[in-house]
């Protein structure tokens, strides 16, 4: 479908209902004015974007990287807030010095905003409450942005109104290490991999996040006509959480470029994966999929589909659960079975696209 | 405590957008104007060279930058050169038409951050021949040392030098490298002649280089061009028969259109008695390592 026709899920859902030949005219002339109410959301005085960049202060070069990338940005219809989370007195200087050195025409749209206490997801809700644009990105203190990510996210917007909207991010490593001139710095160690999906697919996002936190441009109307805000009693995982909920809501656009790289830290260089034990993320993915579990959920067009050919394929693995112990093969068939189950994967997927094209 | 030395900010045009030219020299300014707040740069310049075929600004459309130059203490000069000279003629061009104590090599659409400046002028002691800048987002890949900095060559896409070392070694070889390897060349030389060459990551520069949604990094047929006609020009001139004939057999094996006009642009060189003569006949200082000149972290 092309982004010029798209609108959010639960548009969508209102339209499916509010269309039908027979529906009671009371409910589609309700249904029309919530469409309405929301299509009304958009507010062109307002900036494009509102960039939140969360910082501890722990890493300024990598913070002074990830505001260049934003003062080169080809599209600057956007704001930055700054949110410097509960960090050391030292380390807070810093962070203002970094944003007092700015470029002054840069500057003028960059604020610095404390926020004290709290886990993950409370600077973020600041954030929110704060944010001007039309959109909202979420941009952490030690990723990296190709000068076309406001730009493509711009592009991607229009006639995709209150969708999410979606770009792909590769990854790179980096350890610390110090510069010369004793700045405490990093060195990268490999080249930029495009390893994460660039389109997106909804159900396998429900299993886990394949979409770091900047691929993502959220529409205004997610926070402040339909009321969502960051979880803040998660330890890790808020952004999983935003996406899923978001997306379930307002559905996703894709943006077709690599427009960002996630730095995977490595040799001792902290990042939430280190810094937070496994019970720590394994509550917080419960969490998240528990909230999503409790409620009703819409899915896209599409997904009708894959969750038929999902189920078919479950079936067909619980006729030889006989071969299962606990969870594991028995052995030695389980080394057959890694052998053989790339290839019936294969064929699965290879029926079921003969199954579509002769169902055309 | 001794002036602070003077600063030339020097960078080719060729068909770039005069608001991006803009918006680089606002940067530049901007990290210049701190640089000089903490004593390391004193008189400044601007320098660009237009190599257009149609010029980028008139009169009326610089006045602009001009401006904003001049809130931070520079001076701006534009020079129409009204051919292509390429990077290597038209900085040593340039070159000339300053007399500053340190050159500033500037990719023209780069964006230095604010410290940039303040950074490499620390960096550009006594013995360093040149610091490079490392460019944002997508960095250079070749191996430095810890500590020190020290490296193969250092690129200039940004990256300052002494102009006393520039004119020891007689600037870029503009004789030899139009687009690429240049600052090869030239790093090679200041090492032979025994400075260092720096890489100082904490001076940063964005240079808008993107990727594919794969992650690949396409390259036009002039990209593809220039650098296959450099690689075989600079295994010349660093003593590197061997490999120049190597690389010669893979482009042919190749047939890529572009990289067999380089092979006749060299071969016409070698009838014409237009190569460079080779010099580090010992492999001091010239690198050429899986069709790169250093050894690469990645």
């Amino acid at each position: 479908m092309k982004s010029n026709s798209q609108n959010s899920t639960f548009v969508d859902m209102i339209n499916v209902v509010a269309t039908r030949e027979l529906v009671d005219p009371d409910l589609a002339k309700h249904l029309a004015a919530v469409e309405a109410l929301l299509r009304a959301e958009k507010d062109n005085d307002r900036p494009f974007l509102t960039v939140l960049l969360r910082t501890q202060g722990r890493r300024l070069e990598p913070l002074k990287d990830a505001l260049l990338c934003l003062a080169a940005q080809t599209q600057q219809d956007f704001e930055v807030i700054v949110l410097e989370h509960d960090a050391a007195p030292d380390d807070a200087e810093r962070v203002k010095e970094v944003v007092a050195r700015l470029e002054p025409g840069f500057a003028q749209r960059v604020s610095l905003v404390e926020v004290e206490g709290g886990l993950r997801a409370k600077p973020l809700n600041v954030g929110i409450q704060a944010a001007n644009g039309q959109y909202v990105a979420v941009f952490d203190d030690d990723d990296l942005l190709f000068a076309n990510w406001v730009e493509e996210f711009h592009h991607a917007s229009i006639g995709a109104e209150g969708r999410m909207l979606r770009a792909v991010v590769a990854n790179q490593s980096v350890s610390p290490e110090v510069w010369p001139q004793d700045h405490d710095g990093f060195r990268t160690s490999s080249w930029p991999k495009a390893e994460f999906p660039t389109t997106f697919n909804q159900l396998n996002h429900l299993v886990v996040n394949h979409s770091p936190f900047m691929s993502w441009a959220f529409p205004r109307s997610l926070f402040f006509t339909f009321g969502l805000r960051f979880d803040e009693e998660l330890t890790v995982c808020e952004d999983w959480d935003m996406i899923l909920r978001g997306s379930l809501l307002c559905g996703v656009t894709e943006v077709p470029a690599l427009t960002s790289i996630y730095r995977r830290w490595q040799d001792g260089g902290a990042s939430s994966y280190s810094a937070h034990s496994l019970e720590s993320w394994k509550a917080s993915e419960q969490r998240v999929i528990d909230r999503i579990n409790n409620g009703p959920i819409m899915l896209p067009a599409g997904a009708m589909y894959q969750l038929r050919d999902l189920l078919i394929f479950t079936e067909a693995l619980n006729g030889y659960r006989f071969l299962f112990k606990g969870h594991r093969l028995r052995q030695p068939l389980g080394l057959a079975w890694e052998m053989m189950s790339p290839a019936v994967s294969l064929a699965v997927r290879a029926r079921n696209r003969v199954r579509r094209l002769r169902a055309r | 405590m001794s002036e602070p030395r003077s600063l030339s900010v020097q960078s080719v045009l060729y068909g770039n957008a005069a608001e991006h030219i803009m918006t680089a020299g606002s940067a530049i300014s901007h990290s210049v104007g701190l640089a000089r707040a903490e004593g390391l740069v004193g008189d400044w310049a601007l320098v660009l060279g237009d190599c257009s075929p149609t010029q980028v600004f008139t009169d009326d459309s610089i006045a602009p930058l001009r401006s904003v130059i001049e809130s931070h203490g520079g001076r701006l000069e534009y020079v129409v050169f009204g051919e292509n000279l390429g990077s290597a003629a038209g900085h040593n061009a340039l070159a000339k038409r300053s007399d500053s104590d340190m050159m500033l090599i500037l990719n023209p659409d780069a964006q230095v951050s604010p410290d940039a400046l303040s950074v490499l002028a620390r960096g550009l002691t006594s013995d360093v021949g040149i610091v490079e800048a490392r460019q944002v987002p997508f960095e250079h890949p070749k191996e430095y040392e810890k500590h020190t900095g020290n490296t193969s060559w250092a690129s200039t896409a940004c990256a300052l030098t002494s102009r006393t070392i520039f004119n020891r070694v007689g600037g870029f070889d503009s004789d030899t490298f139009f687009l690429y390897c240049d600052d090869v060349d030239y790093s090679w030389q200041l090492r032979l002649a025994g400075y260092r060459v720096v890489y100082e990551p904490a001076a940063t520069v964005f240079h808008d280089k993107r990727l594919t949604i794969d992650g690949d990094w396409p390259a036009s047929p002039a990209e593809v061009y220039y650098s296959a006609e450099a690689a075989i020009l600079i295994a010349h001139k660093y003593s590197r028969p061997d490999l120049v004939k190597k690389t010669i057999q893979q482009f042919r094996k190749q047939g890529d259109p572009a990289v067999l006009k380089a092979i006749a642009e060299y071969e016409s060189r070698k009838l014409d008695d237009r190569l460079p003569t080779p010099v580090d006949a010992n492999h001091k200082v010239g690198a050429f390592i899986k069709g790169n000149y250093a050894v690469h972290r990645f």
